[in-house]
């Protein structure tokens, strides 16, 4: 049986990785031999300079699932290079670095420190061009000629294959995929979060200190599909999903409906075991279906 | 994935006055032993997606069961209270950082703790009993003072574990239907502030933390406050029950939930 797939030149053991945001503190919690099973991680976004994220509250429970308004707190690139890197290396999973320039110009310098950061184990670049809680008027995914621009620029001079993650708060997704694709993205990731927010009916005020956040978990998962579905019938390169996948049923949703790869990640904060019971589910499946290769179900929507 | 996170079967969940019930899990004894004095379980109260967080509880016993107290009064507290022994659930834990034990010199112990708040304030009583066991030093034994604010006598649970621990107890109710009439600071006349030989832990609402710290301020007493907020992953990972610092922002579950007094921004 073959779950390996391929983003860009690079070949993933196989098609499960955990979404940006959502993973951490391994080395504490986590029992390493299980973790080294993933496909790949994704550490939180990292920007130029440090970020110390959104005043409290900062998440909020709803109706299968949650919204929050972290941020992006980090320790920027530098000490994120130095500090954190080389403790997520020592995992010895391929590792999808997730990061966001509030310009064009921090999104190449970024590039610059991770094209010079000394030693292995960076497998591809995520652009976090859809990080709804960061007051930008516009995102950079809400607008094709901003994804062209700030695609071509990076590809121009990454090393590591790249990868545009899409807002969902856009009336075409697809077109923005197309965007990306044709300003020479390796593949694109999808959704980040949905815009939304919840009010405490006492006070009459947002119970987020942000104000506004992102939805993530089970409930905007069929939308996640759908979009998923509507990228993958207009683009070639490959989709990494992410939206709601709590069980491996919903990660073959994704792959069925046009996924190459999927991010588990509200999940983890609920199941810590997610991401490998989806992978082990992955593989139950493919051997029930007498299938030999993962490829053969990316996609494969009956119309 | 987790070395932490165990399915638990519930070995009782009692209530243990009318407004407090205590839960107990069963648990491999190597978990048990793992726990220290502050630290939390992070439970998933059901299979579903409804609640959908998990929900932290101080951990209140660990001894032949992990326990915790709880008062049902939200979709989460309210799930539990309808768990049966026999039930399996999944428990994250210990999570968090732990209280420090007080200085060399320490004479008089004073945990303020509100409501529910109380209940990590068990295994820290156990655990300096131990310590006072063990002290040499007969000639000056530690005190320790628990000033317990509830809303009602129905909030005032017996405490038994606490007084064979080697607690005194002061006990304020907001109606007065036991103990003094009014908050924990009606309470602080049973203590002497003395800032070589005092220390204070408080677990509780934000606005009593706030004002134990002010009395800790003026009385330059050291302390220490357990603190709670919505918690997503528990795990140090989401950063979504971060708080504010006097040196910035700090996660509950991973940074905390023990902080010192003075550094909480409440």
């Amino acid at each position: 049986m073959n779950i390996s797939i391929n983003i860009g030149s690079i070949r993933f053991v196989n098609p499960v990785t955990v979404a940006s945001g959502t993973f951490g503190h391994a080395e504490k919690y986590f029992d390493l031999e299980e973790v080294k099973k993933l496909g790949a991680i994704v550490p939180k976004t990292v920007t130029l300079h440090a970020r110390e994220g959104n005043p409290p509250p900062r998440i909020v429970e709803t109706p299968s699932g949650m919204i929050n308004a972290i941020g992006i707190e980090n320790p920027g690139v530098d000490i994120f290079i130095a500090k954190k890197l080389p403790a997520f290396r020592k995992i010895g999973v391929p590792l999808i670095i997730s990061i966001l320039g509030h310009t064009d110009e921090e999104f190449v310098a970024l590039v610059e420190k991770f094209n010079a950061a000394p030693g292995r184990g960076v497998a591809a670049l995520e652009l976090n061009l859809s990080c709804p809680n960061l007051k930008h008027k516009v995102l950079v995914a809400q607008d094709p000629e901003a994804i062209i621009r700030v695609v071509k620029q990076v590809k121009a001079i990454s090393k590591y294959p790249v990868i545009a993650k899409l807002s969902p708060n856009v009336t075409d997704i697809a077109a923005m995929a197309a965007a990306a694709e044709e300003a020479g993205a390796d593949a694109v990731s999808l959704v980040n979060t949905f815009s939304a927010m919840a009010i405490d009916t006492r006070t009459r005020r947002s119970r987020l200190g942000n104000f506004t956040g992102g939805l993530s978990g089970p409930a905007i998962r069929p939308i996640a599909v759908y979009m998923v579905h509507e990228v993958y019938k207009r683009v070639k390169i490959p989709i990494i999903a992410m939206g709601g996948i709590m069980t491996v049923n919903d990660a073959l949703e994704f792959f069925i409906a046009g996924a190459t790869m999927v991010a588990v990640g509200t999940a983890n904060f609920i199941n810590p075991r997610a991401p490998l019971e989806v992978l082990n589910g992955i593989k139950d499946y493919l051997r029930e279906h007498k299938i030999e290769d993962i490829k053969e179900i990316i996609g494969s929507l009956q119309l | 994935m987790s070395k932490i996170q165990n399915i638990l079967r519930v070995a009782a969940n009692e209530k243990i006055c009318p407004k407090f019930y205590q839960l107990s899990f069963a648990a491999p004894a190597a978990v048990i032993k793992s726990i220290k004095p502050g630290q939390f379980i992070h439970i998933r109260v059901n299979d579903g997606l409804e609640p959908f967080f998990r929900r932290p509880f101080s951990v209140y016993q660990a001894n032949k069961y992990i326990s915790i107290l709880y008062e049902p009064i939200g979709r989460g507290t309210k799930t539990l209270a309808t768990k049966k022994k026999g039930d399996v659930m999944d428990v994250l834990g210990p999570l968090g950082n732990v209280f420090a034990m007080p200085p060399k010199g320490t004479k008089q112990v004073v945990m303020v703790g509100g409501g529910i708040g109380v209940a990590p304030f068990l295994l820290l009583s156990q655990a300096l009993q131990r310590q006072r066991g063990q002290s040499p030093k007969r000639d000056s034994p530690l005190s320790l003072v628990l000033l317990y604010g509830g809303r009602t006598r129905g909030h005032v649970f017996p405490m038994k574990e606490f007084k064979q621990a080697g607690v005194k107890i002061h006990v304020a109710t907001d109606d007065g239907s036991a103990g003094v009439k009014g908050r924990v600071s009606n309470l602080y006349s049973n203590i002497k502030p003395d800032p070589k030989t005092t220390i204070v832990y408080t677990c509780g609402p934000h606005a009593m933390m706030a004002s134990v710290q002010e009395f800790a301020r003026k009385n330059n007493l050291r302390g220490q406050a357990c603190c709670e907020e919505v918690m997503a992953c528990a795990l140090g990972a989401c950063l979504g029950c971060s708080i504010q610092t006097t040196s910035g922002y700090k996660t509950t579950c991973y940074d905390g939930p023990i902080f010192d007094l003075q550094e909480v921004i409440f």
